[in-house]
């Protein structure tokens, strides 16, 4: 595989704060990559030394090969970047905002492609609105628009669906997987964590300027996630049948339910035939797996305790 | 050659002037042609010819200097930091456009700007006092020059400061007072001998005295003087601009 971005022992401290501490990450061609961590850990700070925003104290980044700072003409033809924060110019409508940055990179935008760009936004009835008469969500998605005039190879979007409403969040990640597609690779960062669970192929976790873990998405799910088997009863148990114990099932303080957990990497089978081979009466069943959430929540504690 | 980045830079810039054409031509049109009204036609008929050209004349090339300086120093200053404030100036620093690109681009709207202004003024003065020019390709030159080297400070300026008030700064406590004090209304040879030699050591004296040459053949120093100070300004701004912009002061974090 090849890398698109490549970032090396990367370090930026703000004074006496460190916002980026020796990060390693390579991001290969056509993956779509989430980079997950709390309020901030650095994730901004290390996509707007990519995009240019931002200069770093030590260390590199590469995109497609070329130093971002030394080569950054070419780095930032290939980079498209959806700013974390919201701006918009009042003096101008969606349609021109969106033809001048296409200009800025040097590119014409045809009527075809502004009006896809507008379509898969949502924005088509809004292409002549002064920017300042666009709604929250629909400044994001001008954000968006403009992060795409130039085709970049590599897109980075910095909370792209923060504000942004259900249908319309549903409605980008699938243009996010036609642009995927098509063959553009993807930087994300999210604080919805069930947007990283759908769309992305990896995952890195970043906290106070370190890089925490990068692994494949469905890797860190089974890795990390337990499967629990809850039990509701329908008479009271006073003690747990031995057979269920030794296999670590835990009695409710009331008697009316208890609950198995299967450790990572393992099926609920070997405790639902304990329960049934210990003749306990079900009234119910109800499973539970861990989702991104609880293992981000449980690494960062990890994190914060090493 | 000109890019197709920076040519849209530079019709962005332009239209963003023209979208509020009340407040960047008309109302700074007003201005200098109410100090013309005021000064030049009703005071001026009062005064002494000045080497042969009445006061009302005399005072053209001050007031175009004057509209020329703060409207070149305003168009780059405000741009650039209402899109500091904005936000809208990642936009800009995201694209693969080069320093000189970014610089050109802001100072071409800006020389427009005032240019436009400078001209506007002129034509209303020259239905009180007549079109003649004497110099007019040198009078162009002055102009561009001027507007170079004040947007190029604007854009300065607009980089460094963190409030509007600061980009207020330098138009209100620097340029209006030297202008004004830049023999716009008078000549030096009207002044007591203290505000003379204040005069003579004001480097805005120098342009107005140039601009003035070219258009009326008259001056109170040498002419060249004027324009050599000029091309001392523009290299000079020009090379503060890019500087700050190559590094990132203020700009890239
Ligand atoms: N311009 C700046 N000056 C000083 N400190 C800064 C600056 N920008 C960021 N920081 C600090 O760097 C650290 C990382 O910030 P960053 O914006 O990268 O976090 P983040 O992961 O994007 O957080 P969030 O999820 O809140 O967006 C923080 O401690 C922040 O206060
Ligand atoms: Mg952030």
């Amino acid at each position: 595989m090849e890398a698109v971005l490549t970032i090396r022992g990367l370090t930026k401290r703000y004074g006496s704060t460190v916002a980026l501490d020796h990060v390693d990450l390579d991001v290969q061609r056509g993956e779509i990559f989430a980079l997950l961590g709390p309020n901030g850990a650095g994730k901004t700070t290390l996509i707007n030394i990519v995009a240019g925003l931002t200069r770093p104290t030590s260390g590199s980044a590469r995109v497609l090969g070329h130093d971002v700072i030394d080569d950054y003409r070419f780095t930032r033809r290939a980079v498209g970047l959806v700013p974390q924060e919201i701006n918009f110019d009042p003096f101008f409508t969606v349609s021109e905002a969106l033809r001048f940055q296409a200009g800025y990179f040097g590119v014409r935008l045809t009527e075809d492609r502004l009006a896809e760009i507008l379509q898969a936004l949502d924005l088509w009835t809004k292409r002549d609105a002064g920017s300042r008469t666009l709604s929250g969500g629909m400044k994001r998605r001008l954000l968006i628009g403009k992060a795409l005039v130039h085709a970049p190879q590599v897109l980075f979007l910095d909370e792209p669906t923060a504000g942004v409403d259900v249908e319309m969040r549903q409605s980008l990640w699938r243009y996010v997987r036609t642009l995927q597609a098509r063959g553009t690779s993807i930087v994300l960062t999210t604080h919805y964590l069930e947007e990283a669970e759908e769309l992305a192929e990896r995952i890195a976790i970043v906290d106070h300027g370190k890089l925490l873990l990068t692994e494949r998405k469905e890797d860190l799910l089974r890795r990390y996630s337990e499967k629990t088997l809850t039990i509701s009863l329908t008479a009271r148990l006073v003690t747990l049948p031995e057979s269920l114990r030794t296999i670590g099932a835990q009695l409710a303080a009331n008697g009316l339910s208890l609950s198995i957990t299967a450790p990572p990497g393992e099926d609920l089978g070997r405790a639902l035939a304990a329960v049934a081979a210990a003749g306990v009466a079900v009234r119910d069943v109800e499973t539970h797996r861990a989702r991104l959430e609880d293992i981000f929540v449980s690494l960062l504690h990890q994190g914060a305790a090493a | 050659m000109i890019s197709r980045g920076l040519r849209t830079l530079f019709e962005k810039e332009v239209l963003r002037f023209m979208r509020v054409a009340g407040q960047t031509l008309l109302s700074p049109l007003i201005t200098t042609a109410l100090y013309f009204i005021v000064f030049g036609y009703s005071i001026g008929g009062r005064l002494h010819d000045i080497q042969g050209v009445p006061y009302s004349r005399f005072l053209v090339p001050g007031l175009i200097t004057l509209g020329v300086i703060s409207n070149a120093f305003l168009n780059t200053a405000s741009s650039l930091f209402m899109m500091k404030m904005q936000g809208t100036l990642i936009d800009l620093l995201v694209t693969p456009l080069s320093y000189a690109e970014v610089l050109a681009g802001f100072l071409g709207a800006a020389v427009v700007r005032a240019l436009l202004v400078g001209a506007l003024t002129w034509l209303v003065a020259a239905i009180f006092t007549g079109f003649a020019v004497a110099h007019p390709l040198l009078l162009l030159l002055d102009l561009l020059l001027i507007s170079i080297a004040f947007g190029a400070m604007g854009l300065c300026v607009a980089i460094w400061a963190d409030k509007f008030e600061q980009v207020n700064f330098v138009p209100t406590f620097v340029i209006t007072p030297l202008t004004f004090l830049g023999g716009v209304f008078t000549s030096v040879s009207m002044l007591p001998t203290a505000l003379r030699r204040l005069t003579l050591a004001n480097p805005i004296f120098y342009l107005v005295d140039s601009v003035r040459f070219a258009m009326l053949g008259i001056a109170d120093s040498r002419p060249e003087i004027g324009l050599l100070l000029l091309g001392v300004l523009c290299a000079a701004s020009l090379a503060l601009a890019l500087q700050l912009l190559r590094s990132g002061y203020k700009l890239r974090g």
